[in-house]
């Protein structure tokens, strides 16, 4: 593996994990609203 | 690079970050609480979750604080392929258990427990093997997790190790004790997002400060052969392999997951796993990094010991603020899975001593809840004493370890084939258990023809994993082919092989064992199952009553 390969192997993962993080944040937006919308609480 | 005095956080910041931290999580936990708290919603919320929260949840539990240092101990043992060879694994095995999920929820959606559904299923042994093994397995996380709690805190502050215990405990203890396992998830969400926060920034900071690609470039040679190969065949042996054998385990085993997997919405199973699995791979692999980087570096673990690894790294290549980042990563991560503890252990108690032995399936809702709260105190004390007298745990940590790996058969299939009885499940699971304990503490010498016994048994083994995976995805013809292929071809390879590696050869051994005899005693078996009953069986306790 040449070492920009390797760079990159090695930065990739907190890309992946800011990008779940989003994809949570962004659900868990959702959820609330749809929640306030039924008058239900969420857990 | 040689040893250097770590950087300290001064005690001050370390408490304010503590106490921080804690307050903000129990604050949050008051938003929740409920003055006449529902006993089915303290185990399980309202079973119908949605996928922000649940996902970040069993992301959350699924991380605990060893996590990082285990991948980075990989990472710098294996080099290039070890911290996939602990993180990819334990994110599989998120993914491999969701076909299952679904079918047990499918089976008994009011469950709380799986040692409740197997009571339904089977009768009281093989719910109570469930259960004491959990009550034991998570005693033991509590543990190890306050212990992370006490070496962070000694380490990066002036603050001393049972300090460090202490604060820990009760400050799980007072933001989980009120509303249980609601709580827990809810918490979770926040403990993740600072913990990915934390690793995002972390990670490329160390990456460019110990020397970027250049760095890497230039030190390239000091790897060897098998830790510059991304496919190195010593990384899977001695680190994937075992791992994934061992983790297959917890996934199936564990009630802190299956606890998640009854409180999702049902039709938000699947996604909520494969997101826990992306995002539990990308966090652990990413900070296993950390290892291969100081691997390349050509650090040397203070002490020898390398859960000292990312400590260092992080004490001499991150900036004070990013220190205290590190600091609530491992916070974070070491609480999370605690509270999932902690509501683990109260579930089994309400559910399957009280509930199910005690009351004799009639229980009152206020002595439950009472009885899950004073499991909670009682864990976290008995977790607080082990911890602070630095118990050797490896013997327990291997027998339940091995009690799982002996149950993933039998549970998997007592939820599939109508024949599997009480006597099958319970002789399988103590037959298997004797078999691991036999060659995992070298009770026989593996010579001659017992060790091609047991090669074979653990190439059995080798295909009921392949075989129980396929299974989940693809349906039992697919499974029962690939699982008896898998056991043709590992079976020459093994005879003269597998005996080295004992770690692996004793897991194996445990499922093939377990597999063998569940089939044998169940083909002997008149009896036939109607799994409509377990729905039947497992009801709510309170409903919807508060």
């Amino acid at each position: 593996m040449s070492a920009l390969g390797l760079s990159a192997y090695i930065l990739i993962w907190p890309v992946i994990s800011a990008a779940v993080l989003a994809m949570l944040i962004v659900a868990l937006i959702r959820d609330m609203r749809e929640a306030r919308r039924k008058g239900e609480e969420m857990i | 690079m040689q040893d250097s005095e770590l950087f300290q956080l001064s005690g001050l910041t370390a408490v304010l970050l503590l106490v921080g931290f804690y307050v903000t999580t129990f604050l949050m936990s008051l938003t929740i609480r409920q003055k006449n708290e529902n006993v089915d919603g303290y185990m399980v919320s309202n079973n119908a979750i949605g996928f922000g929260l649940s996902a970040a949840s069993m992301i959350a539990t699924w991380i605990w604080a060893a996590s990082f240092y285990a991948s980075a101990s990989a990472g710098f043992r294996y080099g290039i392929s070890g911290p996939i060879h602990y993180g990819l694994w334990g994110a599989l095995m998120i993914l491999f258990i969701y076909p299952f999920g679904r079918r047990f929820r499918q089976l008994a959606p009011k469950a709380h427990t799986l040692a409740e559904v197997m009571h339904a299923r089977h009768g009281k042994s093989s719910q109570l093997i469930m259960a004491v093994s959990n009550l034991v397995g998570s005693c033991i996380s509590l543990m190890v997790n306050f212990t992370a709690a006490g070496a962070l805190v000694s380490i990066l502050s002036p603050l001393s190790f049972v300090q460090g215990v202490v604060i820990a405990a009760v400050g799980v203890l007072s933001y989980t004790i009120w509303s249980g396992f609601r709580a827990s998830v809810m918490t979770d969400f926040a403990q993740l997002a600072a913990m990915i926060i934390s690793a995002v920034v972390i990670i490329p900071i160390i990456f460019f400060n110990v020397g970027g690609t250049e760095m890497l470039a230039a030190n390239m040679s000091t790897l060897t052969v098998q830790q510059a190969d991304f496919f190195s065949s010593e990384a899977f042996l001695r680190q994937g392999a075992p791992y994934l054998v061992a983790v297959l385990a917890y996934a199936i085993g564990n009630q802190t997951i299956a606890q998640r997997l009854f409180a999702v919405r049902e039709d938000l199973i699947k996604p909520t796993f494969i997101s826990a699995t992306i995002g539990y791979g990308a966090i652990v692999i990413g900070l296993g990094m950390l290892g291969l980087l100081a691997l390349f570096i050509g650090l040397e673990p203070a002490g020898g010991n390398l859960n000292n690894i990312i400590p260092q790294m992080a004490s001499a290549y991150l900036p004070p603020f990013a220190i205290g980042l590190f600091f609530i990563l491992v916070v974070g991560s070491l609480s999370s899975t605690a509270d999932s503890d902690l509501s683990a252990l109260s579930a089994i108690v309400m559910t399957d001593i009280y509930g199910k032995n005690l009351a004799r399936g009639r229980p009152d809702p206020a002595r439950m809840l009472f009885w899950g709260r004073m499991t909670m105190v009682i864990a976290t004390t008995v977790g607080v004493i082990f911890a602070s007298l630095r118990m050797d745990i490896l013997v327990m940590l291997v027998f339940v370890g091995a009690l799982w790996g002996a149950i993933v058969f039998p549970v998997i299939m007592s939820f599939y084939w109508d024949r599997i009885s009480n006597k099958a499940f319970t002789s399988a699971v103590i037959s298997a258990v004797a078999a691991f304990a036999l060659l995992r503490f070298e009770l026989v010498s593996l010579q001659g023809p017992l060790a091609v016994l047991f090669e074979l048994l653990a190439s059995v083994g080798g295909g009921i994993v392949v075989g129980l995976m396929a299974f989940g995805f693809f349906g039992k013809t697919t499974g029962m082919v690939l699982g008896a292929l898998t056991m043709a071809v590992l079976a020459p390879f093994s005879v003269g092989f597998l005996r080295d590696y004992v770690v692996l050869i004793s897991s194996l051994t445990a499922y093939g064992v377990s597999a063998i005899v569940c089939v044998a005693v169940s083909l002997r078996s008149s009896e036939r199952f109607d799994f409509d009953l377990l729905n039947e069986r497992v009801v709510a306790f309170q409903g919807e009553q508060t």
